[in-house]
């Protein structure tokens, strides 16, 4: 691991920037758990949160591919995130091979997937469990309490910006903002359907043409998602304006 | 297990019997009646804001009261679907409250004085309303507006079978819980599904959905089992029919 302190601070420096600039919260949340892979060492770090009925919903994730966002997804049933949700604290499986019998379901999709161990990490707000940030290694191995620490502190940083307000007790108040939280990631996944199907390009790439006409265009994520899925926008727009910044992109 | 934990295990079993999605929205209505501090409930699908009929009631009088908002063009439900969000009038009396003069007059008529009606959403589209009506004044309450925000969830299930056009669902193998139902339509591989349906076949996301569900049907399998089939391109939607692409075709 290669991580410098300038490193660590410099993605803290632009997550709290963004947040008190009112960024999208899916925008947000995917740079998050991009700086997880980045800055920890593990190679695919994804968000899940709880509705009111404590079903967990993938809320932002390194990668935008479909088959790694269901070893997310299947903790529905099972697995280390849905522990740690449920328990409101850490859960480690350095070595998924040996936890097959705890969790049925998860294991033989997070193998398949190519994992190796997991460490799941709670998200609160004020006591109240909002969800898990769930860390994948390809790697049998434990992560170090500094590597811990720093995830926590990420995760925190996550729930931060799920609950915009931060005084609130009301548990009312506090499910309308995730359920809100929630529906941005529905319609992002609606919209990368518009543009994987238009475009015939996959949802990675379909991900990353939603995000780039957003930024250029100075909108938020989830309101060009939300205008592509209303067909306000047509999917050709964001696909050619993709097309076009390619030749002078790296 | 909580109260609140048997409420929603109690509205979810509802939806299990026989009937289709009629008799499935009929008993969730019964349920809420049965399970809430309420004395009517009704389902009334709307899409884009127009209001397309009752479509499950606890009983005759509540199917009526809801049916006088397509009557009126106004009411509470209408202005819940289309507002996303739930309204709530604890006193239909309160003559400061005017938004739907002709509906309110008619509801007070047959002795009801509150109506709580809650946005019903398909992939957090709203696509309908739950209204619950009770004959005495005042509010809902905490407890109950939770339970009937539970309903409206669980009303969604019924409502798309209804808009897939199905009415069997023992042949097609549902599964009995209402949560259930509903956890198989609220997965990522959907909603990019319901995606890639609307830029193939030009519908909205609502209708996108009701023909993925509807597919499903066809071929007897689960809204999640067509839509990884559709993310991952192994039928292709370019075909009318959505035929399977390469193996099946190679193998004859």
């Amino acid at each position: 691991m290669t991580r410098t302190e300038s490193d660590v601070t410099q993605a803290f420096v632009s997550l709290t920037g963004r947040l008190a600039g009112g960024a999208d919260v899916v925008e947000l949340l995917t740079d998050l758990t991009a700086d997880c892979v980045r800055l920890l060492d593990v190679s695919s770090a994804g968000l899940l949160l709880a509705d009111a009925r404590a079903v967990l919903h993938v809320m932002a994730a390194s990668s935008e591919r479909t088959r790694e966002l269901e070893v997310f997804q299947v903790q529905r049933a099972d697995g280390p995130c849905r522990d740690s949700y449920l328990a409101g604290t850490a859960i480690s499986a350095p070595d998924l091979s040996q936890e097959t019998a705890r969790w049925p379901l998860f294991v033989p999709h997070a193998r398949q997937a190519g994992f190796a161990s997991v460490h799941a990490l709670p998200m609160r707000m004020l006591g109240t469990r909002l969800g898990t940030l769930g860390l994948f290694g390809t790697e049998v191995g434990a992560l170090s309490p500094a590597d811990l620490g720093l995830g926590q502190a990420l995760a925190d940083v996550a729930s931060v910006a799920l609950v915009q307000d931060r005084t609130t007790s009301d548990q009312k108040l506090l499910n309308e903002q995730l359920q809100t939280a929630l529906s941005s990631r529905v319609v992002i996944e609606q919209a990368k359907g518009v543009l994987a199907q238009q475009g015939e390009i996959d949802m990675v790439g379909a991900f990353r043409t939603l995000r780039l006409y957003a930024r250029d265009h100075n909108q938020r994520l989830t309101d060009v998602a939300r205008a592509v899925v209303g067909r306000e926008l047509l999917g050709r727009q964001l696909l050619e304006h993709a097309a076009a910044r390619r030749p002078t992109g790296r | 297990m909580s109260a609140q934990e048997r409420l929603r295990d109690a509205l979810g079993a509802s939806l299990a019997g026989s009937g289709g999605p009629l008799a499935a929205a009929t008993r969730l209505c019964q349920a809420c009646v049965e399970l809430l501090p309420v004395d009517g409930a009704s389902i009334s699908l709307t899409l884009d804001g127009t209001n397309r009929g009752t479509f499950g009631s606890s009983s005759p009088l509540s199917r009526h009261l809801d049916e006088l908002q397509f009557t009126f063009g106004e009411g509470p439900c209408l202005d819940a679907a289309h507002s996303n969000a739930p309204v709530l009038v604890g006193d239909l009396h309160d003559p400061a409250d005017s938004r739907w003069p002709a509906f309110t007059d008619a509801v007070l008529d047959s002795g009801v004085s509150s109506v709580f009606a809650l946005p019903v959403r398909l992939s957090a589209q709203p696509v309908g309303a739950l209204d619950l009506f009770r004959t005495a004044a005042g509010p809902l309450g905490e407890d109950a507006l939770d339970g009937g925000l539970l309903a409206a969830e669980l009303a969604a299930a019924p409502l798309l079978d209804l808009l897939a056009g199905h009415t069997d669902w023992e042949a097609a193998g549902q599964p009995d819980d209402g949560w259930l139902q509903l956890a198989s339509l609220e997965r990522l591989e959907v909603y990019q599904a319901t995606g890639m349906i609307m830029a193939a076949l030009d519908v909205d996301a609502t209708e996108a959905l009701v023909r993925l569900r509807a597919h499903a049907f066809a071929v007897d399998l689960t809204a999640g089992q067509v839509a990884w089939q559709i993310v991952e391109r192994v039928v292709s939607l370019d075909s009318g029919d959505w035929q399977d692409r390469g193996e099946s075709g190679a193998s004859r």
